[in-house]
């Protein structure tokens, strides 16, 4: 039950549709406002949990967590007794916004011509209307880092969240990496692979080497542009690369195989690039160089089947592999538009049944992508100054039986106004005929 | 390249080495697999899984019981059974038993699912191109399930003959299928039959139907036909009675046997379960209609993503629905699909399955089943039914498996703690009482990073495939 505290007393809200007295859902960002989660468990992530504690939420941030924490006056109570509050949890890979419905072309800004674009920023194409986002955080997905797919250089990636009226009030960090892939023997490089690929006959090892040489030609051009004073005529594709090439923000690759993370490897050596991978289904094999050179692996989606001869849990147990390792790990649902966004707890999950201790995985999903996407001191846990981007809950959020009560973005309380959620009430209300 | 051959079959195999070779040899078409080879108990093993948390899927869950298994099938269930002399005993102490999972809606042992070249091909059979070796169904077993609906595609409006088989990985092929299934066949309506979701290769004529009107006119064109080659039959059965009891009569001629028409008139005849894929309400609203004009029932209408739309329509035909737990927006036809599907349907009264139509989701059908639970309230039970007892009862098997009950196959998932909770996955699984997958023995990743630990290493310098 939610209850407004007004100096004339406490009037509860009449709750009847599930939380029908809430803020549209495109509310702007960090509109005054003022919660208070009362008598609730809270889950940090970073940190002991909290038993019957409160979490003040005011002007978009989190104002103060913890045991003893008062309610201040004006602030919508929000009674948490019986509930949990986790931080929102961050998709490290989709393509959220980016496609509507998978057959249609029309909705479709997913992938460009051509093999290098590095020069195309992915936020320009994030569609707020898209239904695919209320959807997503109705299971508590407060961001997502969505990028396009296909080619060999896919241009940046975005760290969205999902909610806003405009792509770039939904930008929680634009131009957040620079997204690639690497060549891979006889098939593509990383998602969608690459068209006129290397599987049509042919020697499949000389096109894998001929498509390196390019990618290292590529970027040694690249960085010669970037190198020089002020470049006339300016190539703003090479230009696009200059941060990644300064090491200032990290490469995603989008990779599966140990030879294509070996690649991988090499490459970041030869031009000094901070390196992240994603997909990385063999990175298991490199577990200790992945953990010794401090290379984070955003593992997913689980929800695949294993390569060829691997073991059945290959998938599966690949993510507690790593973990043990030492090194840091996030999810990605690598939602295409199949809906799957809204499962990343449960790819997580999965990670749990076969080796992956369960509060690393909640940090999987929370603050350890905020550490690699380099916005933790904003979001990914709950602690006082960071942004509200929370979820209440009535258990763990990886468990499937699981409901999610309340989401809050940037200190907005999301309305229940999802697609799915509107479908079920109009078509359970049908009169039976 | 050399940590590339780390997945190659010798040293695989060498990982189980300890395990004893398949009894059964498997077809001469193939080299049999080392890699999977399992130690499949013999048939008829005197089994007792003890002191285990039992979900029946048709009684309630009981606590620290017992199930015996005797020739295969489930000889008693419950607490305090004594555990008869001889039997082997699987502990079941901190582990959760459930009916072996049912996937109403698979293509995971068939080498091809579409035959194309017309719009009916209810001729075709599953069974003739059923495989063994589908390394799929191996790691649906790892997953719990034990029996599979193995269906045609969607390319045609009636596809062809499905397959119920149960994964008996490891034996011969004609081992998987499942005997006392009743004979099926595959529909298909809407999106993938028009074949417009998909670019037309140039200087191909478009194939009829094009809309749902033709999907419609074709399904009434079929069964009209049915119902004259039916009377042929029977006229020349008749001819044949009459000449028997005057032979002055020209012996009758028999109509011309034709494999198409035999299965449609088989449906009529209530002999073959219909098995529909369908999304939309108005194409699913058809179907029944068609249906009911010609007096048959459909099973089961597959995928029916729309049908919380019209669970009441579907109840009253009497037709099971078997659908994804929350899958959408890949088509234009998905584009309603919502998560509450299954147990709004549930709730008015539909026999509600949930099916993988995938080698992937097959492994974790209880994550899936689980939804129900989450979207629309679903009691466990009947989640759990969802992908057992229910999908049985679509499939016509429901009087065989499907349930932890007396008198039926013992096909039993194992796991480590409620399958619907997070951290839990399948450590045994049994089919007619005999375990044919045991995590204990199976090729997982950590036996294979021991077994890279523990092997010699002849060259480490090597680098990857660049």
């Amino acid at each position: 039950m939610i209850r407004r505290i007004i100096p004339a007393g406490l009037v509860t809200l009449a709750l009847g549709a599930p939380l029908a007295a809430q803020a549209p859902s495109a509310q702007p960002p960090n509109r005054p406002s003022a919660y208070a989660i009362t008598n609730t468990t809270i889950v940090p992530v970073v940190g002991a949990r909290v038993v019957n504690g409160t979490v003040v939420i005011r002007n978009g941030r989190i104002e103060a967590a913890g045991a003893g924490v008062a309610t201040p006056a004006g602030a919508t109570v929000i009674d948490g007794r019986g509930l949990f509050v986790y931080p929102g949890l961050i998709d490290s890979g989709d393509r959220m916004g980016l496609t509507e419905i998978g057959s249609v072309p029309g909705g479709q800004d997913t992938q460009e011509l051509g093999q290098y674009n590095p020069q195309n920023d992915v936020i320009t194409a994030v569609n707020p209307s898209s239904v695919h986002i209320p959807v997503t955080r109705a299971n508590g997905v407060t961001s997502a880092i969505t990028s396009a797919q296909g080619g060999m250089i896919q241009g940046t990636a975005a760290l969205i969240d999902l909610a806003g009226w405009t792509p770039d009030e939904m930008a929680a960090k634009s131009r957040v990496a620079m997204v690639m892939s690497y060549p891979r023997i006889g098939g593509g490089g990383g998602r969608g692979g690459f068209r006129g690929g290397q599987g049509q006959g042919g020697d499949a090892a000389a096109t894998q080497n001929r498509q390196v040489q390019e990618l290292y030609d590529y970027l040694r051009n690249a960085k010669a542009y970037n190198d020089r004073a002020n470049p006339v005529p300016q190539n703003l594709a090479f230009a696009a690369l200059g941060p990644a090439l300064r090491g200032e923000v990290p490469v995603i690759f989008d990779v599966q195989t140990e030879g294509q993370i070996r690649g991988v490897l090499a490459l970041a050596d030869t031009f000094k690039l901070k390196v992240v991978l994603r997909g990385a289904t063999q990175a298991w094999m490199l577990a200790d160089t992945l953990a010794a050179r401090k290379i984070p692996v955003v593992v997913g989606p689980l929800t695949a089947v294993p390569d060829g001869d691997a073991p059945y849990d290959a998938v599966y147990a690949n993510p507690g592999v790593l973990a043990k390792a030492g090194v840091q790990i996030a999810f990605q649902t690598n939602d295409g538009g199949e809906g799957d966004a809204r499962n990343l707890p449960y790819n997580a999950a999965l990670a749990t049944a076969y080796g992956l201790d369960p509060e690393e995985a909640l940090r999987a999903v929370t603050i350890n992508p905020a550490r690699i996407w380099g916005v933790a001191d904003r979001i990914g846990s709950i602690e006082p100054g960071k942004v509200a981007n929370l979820f209440v809950t009535n258990g763990d959020p990886l468990d499937v039986r699981t409901q999610v009560k309340h989401v809050f973005i940037r200190g907005q309380l999301m309305q229940w106004d999802d697609r799915h959620t509107q479908e079920y009430q109009k078509w359970r209300a049908r009169p039976r005929p | 390249m050399m940590r590339t051959a780390l997945f190659a079959l010798p040293l695989a195999a060498g990982v189980l080495a300890a395990q004893t070779p398949v009894q059964a040899d498997t077809s001469d078409r193939r080299p049999a697999m080392p890699v999977l080879k399992v130690d499949i108990p013999p048939a008829g093993t005197l089994v007792a899984i003890t002191n285990a948390t039992i979900l029946t899927a048709s009684h309630g869950t009981i606590e620290n019981g017992t199930v015996i298994i005797r020739n295969g099938k489930i000889a008693s269930v419950g607490t305090g059974l004594a555990v008869p002399a001889g039997a082997q005993v699987i502990d079941g102490k901190g582990k959760f038993i459930m009916p072996g999972i049912i996937d109403a809606h698979s293509h995971s042992a068939a080498e091809s699912i579409n035959e194309g070249s017309r719009s009916n091909t209810a001729m075709v059979r599953i069974e003739d191109v059923l495989r063994e070796d589908a390394i799929g169904l191996y790691r649906s077993l790892a997953g719990g399930v034990t029996t599979l609906n193995v269906l045609h595609g969607s390319a045609n409006t009636v596809g062809g003959q499905n397959a119920v088989v149960k994964l008996r990985w490891g034996l011969p092929v004609d081992s998987l299928l499942f005997a006392g299934a009743p004979p099926g066949i595959k529909f298909a309506l809407g999106e993938n039959v028009r074949q417009t979701n998909v670019p037309q290769t140039p200087g191909r004529t478009p194939r009829y139907p094009r809309t749902r009107m033709g999907q419609e006119e074709l399904l009434r064109e079929v069964f009209t036909r049915a119902r004259e080659y039916q009377a042929e039959w029977k006229a020349y059965a008749d001819a044949t009675t009459q000449r028997r009891k005057d032979a002055k009569l020209a012996e009758p001629i028999p109509p011309r046997r034709d494999l198409q028409l035999d299965a449609m008139v088989e449906i009529l005849e209530g002999k073959r379960l219909v098995h529909a894929h369908s999304y939309r309400s108005d194409e699913i609203l058809m179907l029944l209609k068609v249906a009911k004009d010609f007096n048959f029932r459909i099973a089961s209408l597959q995928h029916v993503l729309e049908g919380y739309k019209i669970a009441d329509e579907i109840a009253a035909a009497g037709s099971g629905a078997s659908t994804f737990a929350d899958n959408w927006a890949y088509k234009l036809e998905a584009f309603d699909a919502i998560p509450f599907n299954a147990a709004l349907m549930a709730e008015r009264g539909v026999k509600v399955s949930i099916n993988s139509d995938s080698d992937e989701r097959a492994r974790r059908l209880y994550q899936e089943a689980a939804k129900a639970m989450k979207y629309g309230g679903a009691s466990e039970e009947e989640a759990i039914r969802m992908i057992t007892l229910n999908a049985a009862w679509q499939l016509g098997v429901d009087k065989l498996t499907g349930s932890i009950d007396v008198g039926k196959d013992a096909d039993i998932a194992i796991f480590n703690g409620h399958p619907f909770a997070p951290a839990s996955r399948v450590e045994m699984t049994l089919i007619d009482g005999r375990v044919f997958f045991d995590r204990n023995k199976a090729p997982t990743l950590d036996a294979l990073i021991e077994a890279i630990k523990r092997r010699p290493r002849a060259n480490t310098t090597s680098g990857g495939d660049r």
